[in-house]
């Protein structure tokens, strides 16, 4: 605390002398009263703009909500499908046959279902029910389909790999556009121009087309790629395809605010004391654009989680067997290229539901995160 | 007016050259990754010789030289010609006989844009006095409920709201048609043909609109969230410039502050943005199609893409139609809205949109 609040040992400036031609002494001048001001406040060491930054976030209600509810998400979604298994006894890849009924339709919410593994089938090849004293298991949200899997747990799983793919996503677009936008923002000229047509032709076609086409040619190579289940396979390659074809959108804020902060003054002081333009880069430029990188990034976690939704819709995503929120709702949408796959049929829309809640939770406080942040850092600009 | 003309050509060499230029790239890039185009005609898996390939390419013109290829494929699109699309293609007697692209192209644009063309006219109806009162004034009741109501519009992917829609309205309720296109003209089969009465295919006006409620309100959903949002920050912006009191104090009627002084100024966004969004709106398409069962441009486009990767082979003619009816649409879209701009804003009607950055919005594509 000394260091911010100490004045007793403050310097201070010497008496203030007066003199008669300065007017009469009982009436001080607006310089005295100013200086009078100054000597005997206290002398407070200038806050770091960070904690003020901070102390602005964290009064504002609506922000520390939404980092409290991403966070809970990321809690459920890395140690919640652990948790649970670990209290119900069973995990999400175990299938149950005795789950779903003899339509195939799945259990209901809040179901203890037989953990039978084996169907037995009477002499005409029909279902028989389970055994009556056949051990059961707790499905808080029921089976997820024909297969007879603990929804919930696939819920929780699925939150792991979707929350992946948008982070890991954001991280590689930051990788490639970050030394572009440099490149471009910093030195202009030519780079500039090519770099900023390249991205309106890009940005101008649907970013789906592109991933459809690049997962279809990439896939085969990539999408084994994965490190067991705490990276499940096809995660690196959604979230590398998705990064690279989204740096797009940081790409342009950073050029844009390079654009405008090269003719800065501190930018022409390093240069006269000789800084080469990599180190002006690296030392005077890159501390500005963190705020818009995490602004940024929030609100792109989000929407790399919607494109991974999209592409797993479409069928050239993570594959269906691994549980992402896009492959659960794939499930009951059926994919594009497997149309009857779900289709509404062995599923109830609730099989729509949890999935969709668990994504708009997540984007939305990520959405308002962002936002939160945004506030914080531009306290100017409401 | 001379400057918006000159402005206008500009725009309009500037659509040519991106569209120039996309072609050209899905061109090289279909060269660089080597496909073979004989499977089209040979389909048989690891069966087919090399001969067979060969024949087959030879047979659909992929074997002449690049840049006569290339150069014969722009002179038939100069004509109006997308051509022969290769899947399909079937080779009898000797003979080998291909699709046309044109009549698959066309209806299946008509779907879309009746999709498109009808949930943005949807979507801007409603943000406009949506985003006006929410912006007005900041932090009022109905402040909060739309912004809570556009954040969950921009959160929730088509799919989901295609999804909800049809199974509410289409499937449970049986208010709307769940799925399916139907033409707006249409083709009756004259009685006689055995056909039931009910059994007559659907078309006309009448189901045109109905069958299209709830793509349009699927479509709307997102865009209109978005466009909430950012006209209410325009709003939000605008409402504290001098000119507003200034009309206030001429004795404006609200209403008419908000309509000439304010919301102007928020459409001027509001169109750099839709510029911006057509692109985006043709990859929320492929969703809404998908949900309601269409096959449409959107659809196409993403088979085209997908093509027959077991077989390793890419439809070229048929990306190429698809790259360039986009390259089209967003070209002319861009166009029609630069003249939009000029006409609501003629100050900067020559001044570069170019250096506007879109806003991170969180959309989907």
């Amino acid at each position: 605390m000394a260091a911010f609040f100490d004045p007793g040992t403050a310097p201070r400036d010497g008496p203030i002398e007066w003199s008669g031609d300065q007017g009469h002494p009982d009436v001080p001048s607006i310089v005295t009263a100013v200086t009078a001001v100054e000597r005997d406040a206290p002398r407070v060491a200038p806050r770091a703009a960070w904690k003020l930054t901070l102390g602005r976030f964290l009064s504002d209600r609506a922000a520390v909500a939404s980092l409290v509810a991403f966070a809970s998400v990321l809690f459920a979604s890395f140690a919640g499908g652990p948790i649970v298994s670990a209290i119900v006894g069973h995990n999400g890849f175990e299938q149950f046959p005795y789950a779903t009924n003899i339509n195939l339709d799945p259990s209901g919410v809040w179901s203890h279902v037989p953990t039978t593994q084996q169907v037995h089938l009477d002499q005409y090849g029909l279902i028989l029910p389970p055994p009556k004293n056949a051990p059961r298991t707790l499905m808080v949200l029921g089976a997820d389909g024909p297969l007879g899997r603990d929804e919930l747990i696939r819920v929780l799983d699925g939150g792991k790999a979707s929350i992946e793919v948008g982070v890991f996503a954001v991280l590689i677009s930051a990788l490639i556009a970050v030394p572009l936008g440099c490149l471009a923002g910093f030195y202009g000229g030519k780079v500039d121009a090519l770099v900023s047509r390249l991205t309106e032709w890009v940005m101008a076609f649907p970013l789906i087309l592109f991933l459809v086409f690049a997962t279809v040619h990439l896939g085969p190579t990539l999408r084994p790629i994965g490190w067991g289940n705490h990276i499940p396979a096809g995660v690196p390659m959604v979230a590398l395809l998705v990064g690279a074809f989204t740096s797009f959108y940081p790409l342009r804020l950073i050029r844009a605010q390079l654009l405008t902060l090269r003719n800065a003054e501190f930018v022409d002081a390093s240069r006269m004391v000789g800084a080469s333009g990599l180190r002006i880069i690296r030392r005077d430029l890159l501390p500005h654009l963190v705020p818009t990188l995490l602004v940024w990034g929030a609100v792109a976690v989000a929407t790399d989680m919607l494109l991974e939704v999209g592409l797993s819709v479409i069928g050239v995503g993570v594959q269906s067997s691994t549980a992402t929120w896009g492959t659960l709702l794939a499930q009951t949408t059926g994919t594009i290229y497997n149309p009857g796959f779900g289709a509404g049929v062995h599923h109830t829309t609730w099989h729509t539901v949890w999935p969709t809640l668990a994504i708009l939770v997540s984007v939305i406080s990520l959405n308002q995160l962002s936002e939160s942040m945004r506030r914080a850092i531009e306290p100017w600009r409401r | 007016m001379k400057r918006v003309g000159i402005v206008l050509a500009r725009r309009i060499a500037g659509g040519a050259m991106t569209l120039v230029a996309i072609v050209t790239v899905t061109w090289l890039m279909y060269w660089a990754l080597q496909p073979a185009p004989g499977r089209f005609v040979y389909p048989g898996g690891i069966r087919v010789t090399p001969a067979e390939l060969k024949d087959g390419a030879h047979r659909l013109g992929a074997d002449r030289p690049k840049t006569t290829q290339y150069l014969d494929w722009w002179w038939h699109l100069l004509h109006g010609n997308f051509g022969h699309m290769w899947t399909g293609a079937s080779l009898h007697d000797n003979v080998l006989t291909t699709v046309p692209i044109a009549p698959i192209l066309y209806p299946a644009l008509r779907e879309t844009l009746s999709i498109l063309i009808g949930g943005a006219i949807l979507a801007v109806l409603i943000s406009v006095p949506l985003g006006a009162i929410s912006g007005r004034r900041v932090g009022s009741l109905a402040d909060r409920l739309i912004s809570v109501g556009a954040l969950v519009g921009v959160c929730t992917h088509p799919i989901v709201t295609g999804k909800l829609l049809t199974q509410w309205f289409g499937i449970d309720l049986k208010w709307l048609p769940a799925g399916g296109y139907c033409s707006f003209v249409k083709h009756s089969i004259p009685p006689g043909l055995g056909l039931a009465p009910t059994s007559q295919p659907c078309g006309g006006p009448v189901d045109w609109t109905t069958h299209l409620i709830l793509p349009w309100c699927t479509f709307a959903f997102l865009f209109l969230a978005l466009y909430t949002r950012m006209i209410r920050a325009s709003v939000a912006e605008s409402i504290h410039e001098d000119y507003v009191p200034t009309a206030r104090a001429k004795g404006a009627a609200e209403r008419r502050v908000m309509a000439r002084h304010v919301l102007p100024n928020a459409s001027l966004r509001v169109l750099t943005m839709v510029g911006m969004d057509i692109g985006t709106a043709l990859g929320v398409a492929v969703f809404v199609e998908f949900a309601y069962g269409f096959t449409g441009f959107a659809r196409l486009s993403i088979d085209v893409m997908v093509g027959d990767p077991a077989a390793d082979a890419i439809d070229l003619p048929m990306l190429l139609a698809v790259v360039t009816v986009i390259a089209l649409i967003v070209v002319v879209g861009n166009l029609l809205v630069d003249l939009l701009y000029a006409v609501v804003d003629p100050r900067t009607a020559a001044a570069d949109r170019a250096g506007r950055t879109k806003e991170i919005a969180a959309g989907v594509m």
